[in-house]
């Protein structure tokens, strides 16, 4: 993350954010679903097996695992930037201990309801570069002065 | 010119575009050298008469067409050119349509079907030739898709060059920045779907991919 702010004027249509290269481990998973609660164990989140009853290749992450990775692209932007929504469409699964880069893209700035607010097109994409996880960022920025 | 033929705004449930937006995303291809001048919205199984993009088309100077990409018993099929005649003889919302009936009833009024990505795992057009369906009249197959995964373009060349058909290109854009990404070059100008018909019909045509589009 940047240590200065950024602002408004900073940031054109067209920016690259990250890309922030990373993999989940299974016990990075582990940890999330026991945080998570409420889920009956084991499952296609933590076992190969009960995932592999499934018809899935092996354990995947969850989804709000893999959100709250998206979220990431934004909130490790800037300190100045303020996530406001991030609306998801899961593509395919994100499997366990396979590198991942996680991206966005600026794709439209302006002024709403007296806000600057920018809109982002964020992906996960897996080594083949298969974008297994997609959406769009709603992002309010500070203007200068 | 170059048009996207395979793009979807939020009117398909699972893309996060509005058409303003992909509009105006073309304005960024262009500051960076690639050219782009209108693309067709393909929306998931359904086709609305009533949308109009005329106003944003003139106001954006893109050419901004309609089509639909529907669920058949053969993989997806683009459709060009749909008529009223057309919807009231196909139920657009039908998964699983069969397929000769919809290519046929599209050649009957006046539209054409393109299979989409058509060398998609699991539900590509490849798979069910090779386990023997024919192709009847289809003569044209989307031969670049922005969302190809690794090793479906090598089975829509050898579809294709199999079959002596014809390719397209389309982004199959869900975000904004992805449109654009796979194209149509064609040598005629297009600006209704009566023309976008015609011209694939006519064969004048190629699949580029973004970068084929630089000037100079």
């Amino acid at each position: 993350m940047p240590n200065s702010p950024l602002y408004f004027e900073d940031v054109e249509m067209g920016d690259e954010v990250g890309p922030i290269e990373r993999s989940v481990t299974t016990g990075q998973v582990r940890e999330f679903v026991q945080v998570w609660g409420a889920r009956s164990e084991p499952s296609r989140f933590t076992d190969p097996d009960a995932a592999k009853a499934e018809g899935l290749p092996g354990a995947i992450v969850p989804g709000a695992m893999s959100m709250a990775l998206m979220s990431q692209i934004i909130t490790g932007w800037s300190p100045s930037m303020v996530l406001r929504k991030l609306d998801i469409v899961f593509r395919q699964t994100v499997p366990h201990n396979a590198p991942l880069k996680l991206q966005g893209i600026v794709t439209d700035k302006g002024v709403v309801d007296g806000r600057p607010q920018l809109e982002c097109d964020v992906f996960m994409e897996d080594a083949e570069g298969t974008r297994l996880v997609i959406g769009k960022a709603t992002v309010t920025v500070p203007a200068r002065g | 010119m170059f048009l996207d033929l395979h793009t979807h705004s939020v009117a398909s449930d699972d893309s996060r575009a509005e058409v303003g937006q992909f509009a105006r995303w073309t304005g960024v291809l262009r500051r960076k050298g690639y050219r782009i001048d209108g693309f067709v919205l393909t929306e998931h199984r359904q086709f609305d008469l009533d949308k109009d993009y005329s106003a944003l088309a003139k106001s954006s100077g893109l050419i901004i067409l309609k089509g639909s990409e529907l669920d058949t018993d053969r993989g997806h099929f683009l459709v060009y050119g749909v008529t009223e005649e057309l919807l009231s003889r196909v139920d657009f919302t039908v998964v699983g349509l069969d397929a000769a009936h919809l290519v046929a009833e599209a050649d009957a009024c006046g539209a054409i079907a393109v299979p989409a990505h058509p060398g998609r795992f699991g539900i590509g057009l490849y798979e069910y030739v090779e386990q023997g369906a024919g192709l009847g009249s289809i003569s044209v197959v989307e031969r670049l898709n922005g969302s190809n995964r690794p090793g479906e373009q090598e089975r829509a060349d050898a579809l294709i060059e199999s079959h002596a058909l014809r390719g397209t290109g389309g982004s199959d854009a869900h975000l904004v920045s992805a449109i654009g990404a796979c194209m149509t070059s064609f040598d005629n100008d297009i600006a209704d779907e009566a023309e976008l018909v015609r011209e694939l019909r006519a064969g004048a045509f190629r699949a580029v991919r973004l970068e084929d589009t630089t000037q100079g």
